[in-house]
């Protein structure tokens, strides 16, 4: 009973899956994102090493370069060398 | 060849099929990307940027046309949703218009990568070509910059109109609630002939339809009633014959159940509401589609449904839980006065409140004046709110002395406060709080209580028994073999399914009912499943029930492959029964460990934060668990070395007895009094451990025979070493032992000592030398000296007066005695047990 039962739950959860985009930054320093979500600028500052989720609904986004870059959610950002490459 | 293909076509078409499937849905989920990367590969980035700008305009006209639509239609609530439901679509495709330059950018910014940085002052000059296509780059990717910032910039601003609508709302809603009219206008004798202009021009309207209909359109009207009403019968017989038993309250049931009256009163509730409601949509939907409908006509056949759907659905509730004619079937146990005009005043009140929608919709259509509308609305607030004033002053109930006691105090406090505060605002001329908390009143109290009744049966279907009680539990335990625990189980998750259920269809009734639209609920449902941002997390729903969706499945997959190393790889690899636990029980905690994790991970839970706090409570948790984590260590070391196995017989400090189970904390052992003693690993590992079944089950056994002074030794000897060779258990090599072992004080003093091929056995071969020998003494004049023995007196009993009776008692008392012994068998033989060896000590 207990099988049939994880089988339902699976199925219901199965449908639908989204994630938000996330950001790794693999530089030794901090590195700022600058995000722009809903209708307001937010500095997302990245310390080194760290990983962020952000952005689960698409969102502009820019780079340390200063591209502006759109996201749709489902993105991982990478920074390395202070440069930002999405994958 | 022909009949090969033939026989291999089905086959191919699947394929084929599922190939074409597969396709599909890669195009489907990849197209935004799709289409940008065609554009960005096919017209160069110049075409590329004249388009994207092109959308970005097309997207910025349209919502300066939304922005003005905002400012004209910023009354009508159902607009503003559907605006902001257009401005979300906008916003997406502002960002999907951004999205196409993204691999352009990636290729500009490999090749100025590739390119290098321009050569600082004092090195060699570049040639012109390489400061030439840096140059072009860095202009192109300007332009890019600069689309995607007007992209940006739209959603910003559509951000802002959003937040805008919904101030806009917020704040109509309060005005409706506190706009105050003045009654004075709205009373006076003006009104009446308004009234009376009013109801020509609708007679007017009504009339000249009628005639109209019945002229041209008499034969769709009538197809599309007769229609409708067969579809209606349909619904109420077919629900009648399926749920047949349920649906009707059977007058000669004396005490029905619970269960069954709040089954009863909800599916005879529903069905009916169904019917009458299919058959009013089928009606409306067949006259549009016959164009009978004419003019304002629609509108008013649309109301009236509503009005009538209402009324049947609020009548038939009110009956069902207060059952006027039968009192068995009442779910409120109220009088039966009481319960029929309980049903009355319900009835009445939902007919004002639909009657004054009606009118109000009639009102709208026609253009007639404010004051008309306010008298009406101040009607049938103030016939609301006494009605409510007089359902509180009910006295449903009897005490034991016959008198009657009115309601609990907080429900009628409650119903008297709603009905007085309705008045008070209809006096004071806040018609419009006065219509919405009338409104609510009626179709939010009727929401509430069949969600009410739902929850209620939901949790005597989860009570012990209860779904075992319905007719799918007794359906289930006659075809399908459930038993009772699992009956209940099942009648739990019944009971949590039909919780949820109502949460989810009754809450957003409720939402519909207190102004919210349905964009509101699905943009909520949507922030719900993508995720509420609170500082820096993220909760989702999604995210939440992937993970456990996750960790299930790591923990069967566990579970599976567990079984599968046990049962096929190493069952068959004739692998030894302690190495094959130790081994199960590894990849067990490992695999759940893993799948915790990566759930823990899939849920969008951040572990490094986790990390943090673990270190900082590393200390604490050091100290604290400092026993647990020793003995957790010790069961993994006793995993590995294995000095035990399920099964030994091992003798730990004071306890002696059969390992049970090796968990990671505590080794369970059951002692041969079937005492169960939990040993923490940590003292089997720091402490000495006997196991007398660690390689073999080879043991020994003593036994300590004395025999008198002036007993012949040497045939004392012989005997004992006869019998000690004699047993069948004891083994010959290594050879059974007599050791002549003291001159004692008493007796001269023998040892036996025999080796037992299965040390657990040693009860048995020791009880059957002390007999043998015994005997053997006997036989041989052999005194075995003992120190002075309480003496006996041997209790003569009284003859019996008549040997017959004793003969039949005795007769009796043996019958019995085999009975029960016989009786003892059957039990043993039915719980599955065998008769145990005697215990070893």
């Amino acid at each position: 009973m207990w099988k049939s039962l994880v089988v339902a739950i699976a199925l219901t959860a199965a449908s639908g899956s989204a994630f938000a985009a996330s950001a790794v930054n693999k530089d030794a320093e901090t590195r700022t994102l600058i995000v722009t979500e809903g209708g307001g600028k937010t500095e997302l500052a990245l310390a080194a090493g760290e990983t962020v989720e952000f952005c689960p609904n698409g969102c502009f986004v820019t780079l340390p370069n200063g591209d502006l870059e759109a996201l749709t959610g489902s993105e991982t950002v990478e920074i390395s060398g202070g440069v930002a490459r999405i994958k | 060849m022909n009949a090969f293909a033939a026989r291999e076509s089905p086959i191919v078409m699947l394929l084929r099929l599922l190939r074409l499937i597969l396709a599909f849905t890669l195009i489907i989920s990849a197209s935004p990307s799709f289409e940008a990367m065609a554009q960005a590969l096919g017209q160069g980035s110049a075409g590329l940027i004249t388009d994207q700008q092109k959308v970005i305009q097309g997207l910025t006209a349209k919502t300066d046309g939304l922005e003005k639509k905002l400012q004209q239609d910023g009354q009508d609530d159902a607009s503003l949703v559907d605006i902001r439901l257009q401005l979300e679509d906008l916003s997406r495709a502002a960002l999907t218009s951004a999205l196409a330059f993204r691999s352009r950018l990636t290729d500009i910014n490999n090749r100025i990568e590739v390119l290098g940085p321009p050569p600082a002052a004092g090195q060699p000059q570049e040639p012109d070509i390489v400061t030439g296509e840096r140059q072009a780059l860095a202009s192109e990717k300007a332009e890019i910059n600069a689309v995607v910032a007007s992209a940006q910039n739209l959603s910003i601003r559509i951000s802002g109109l959003i937040d805008r609508i919904g101030n806009m709302r917020s704040e109509q809603f309060r005005n409706f609630l506190t706009k105050h009219y003045a009654l004075s206008d709205a009373l006076s004798p003006q009104v009446f002939s308004d009234a009376q202009d009013e109801y020509a021009n609708f007679y007017k309207a009504v009339s000249s339809w009628l005639s109209f209909a019945f002229k041209f359109k008499f034969k769709a009207i009538l197809a599309a009633t007769f229609t409708s009403l067969a579809l209606a019968a349909i619904l109420l017989v077919g629900g009648r014959r399926l749920f047949g038993r349920i649906f009707e309250a059977d007058p000669s049931v004396e005490d029905p159940t619970y269960l069954s009256r709040l089954s009863v009163a909800f599916w005879s509730t529903l069905l009916p509401t169904l019917a009458v409601g299919a058959f009013l949509v089928s009606t409306v939907f067949l006259y549009n589609y016959y164009n009978v409908l004419r003019g304002d006509i629609g509108v008013f056949l649309n109301a009236l449904a509503a009005v009538i759907a209402v009324v049947f659905c609020v009548n038939r509730l009110t009956n069902a839980a207060l059952e006027p004619r039968m009192p068995n079937w009442r779910l409120i146990q109220v009088e039966t006065g009481p319960a029929r005009w309980l049903v009355r005043l319900t009835t009445a009140m939902a007919v004002v409140i639909g009657v004054n929608n009606f009118l109000s919709i009639v009102n709208d259509k026609m253009g007639s004046p404010l004051s008309l509308t306010i008298a009406r609305s101040f009607v049938a607030t103030l016939i609301v709110g006494v009605i409510l004033i007089l359902m509180a002053l009910l006295r449903p109930y009897k005490g034991t002395d016959g008198s009657w006691r009115p309601w609990p105090a907080w429900l009628r406090y409650t119903s008297v406060a709603l009905g007085l505060s309705t008045i008070t605002a209809a006096l004071f001329g806040y018609i419009g709080l006065a219509i919405f908390v009338s409104l609510q009143v009626v179709v939010t109290g009727t929401i509430l209580v069949t969600a009410y009744i739902g929850f209620l049966s939901a949790r005597e279907i989860g009570e012990e028994g209860g779904f075992a009680g319905t007719s799918i539990g007794r359906w289930l335990s006659t075809n399908a073999g459930y038993e009772d625990t699992a009956l209940d189980q099942l009648g739990l998750v019944v009971s949590v399914a039909i919780n949820l259920m109502i949460v989810l269809v009754f809450l957003p009734l409720i939402l519909f009912m207190w102004g919210f639209q349905p964009g509101d609920i699905q943009a909520w449902a949507y922030k719900l499943a993508t995720g509420i941002t609170i500082g820096s997390v993220t909760i989702s729903v999604t995210g939440i029930l992937s993970g456990i969706v996750v960790f299930i499945i790591g923990y069967f997959l566990t579970r599976w492959f567990q079984g599968w190393l046990d049962g096929s790889v190493m069952a068959r690899g004739k692998v030894d029964t302690g190495v094959r636990n130790s081994i199960r029980l590894a990849v067990g905690y490992a695999g759940v460990a893993v799948a915790g994790l990566v759930g823990i991970s899939a849920a969008g839970i951040d572990l490094s934060n986790l990390a943090l706090v673990a270190g900082a409570l590393s200390l604490g948790i050091g100290f604290g668990l400092q026993n647990v984590v020793s003995n957790f260590v010790s069961g993994l070391i006793l995993l590995a070395e294995r000095p035990f196995k399920v099964g030994d017989w091992i003798v730990a400090g004071d306890t002696s007895g059969t390992v049970k189970k090796i968990s990671v904390r505590a080794t369970e052992i059951e002692t041969f009094q079937r005492q169960s003693v939990i040993l923490p690993n940590s003292n089997l590992i720091n402490n000495a451990v006997g196991n007398w079944t660690h390689r073999n089950k080879l043991g020994r056994v003593e036994i300590k025979v004395g025999v008198a002074y002036g007993s012949d030794v040497k045939r004392v000897h012989a005997i004992l070493v006869e019998i000690a060779r004699g047993h069948p258990l004891v083994l010959k090599n290594p050879e059974p032992f007599v050791l002549f072992t003291n001159f004692g004080a008493a007796a001269l003093e023998f040892e036996i000592r025999v080796f037992l091929a299965d040390v657990l056995n040693g009860a048995i071969v020791q009880n059957d030398i002390r007999f043998a020998v015994l005997d053997a003494f006997g036989a041989e004049h052999i005194e075995i000296p003992s120190t002075p023995r309480a003496e006996v007196k041997v209790k003569q009993t009284e003859a019996w007066p008549l040997d017959d009776d004793k003969i039949e008692v005795e007769f009796a008392e043996k019958e019995q005695a085999e009975a029960e012994a016989a009786a003892e068998k059957a039990r043993l033989a039915k719980s599955g047990r065998k008769a145990r060896k005697p215990d070893p000590s």
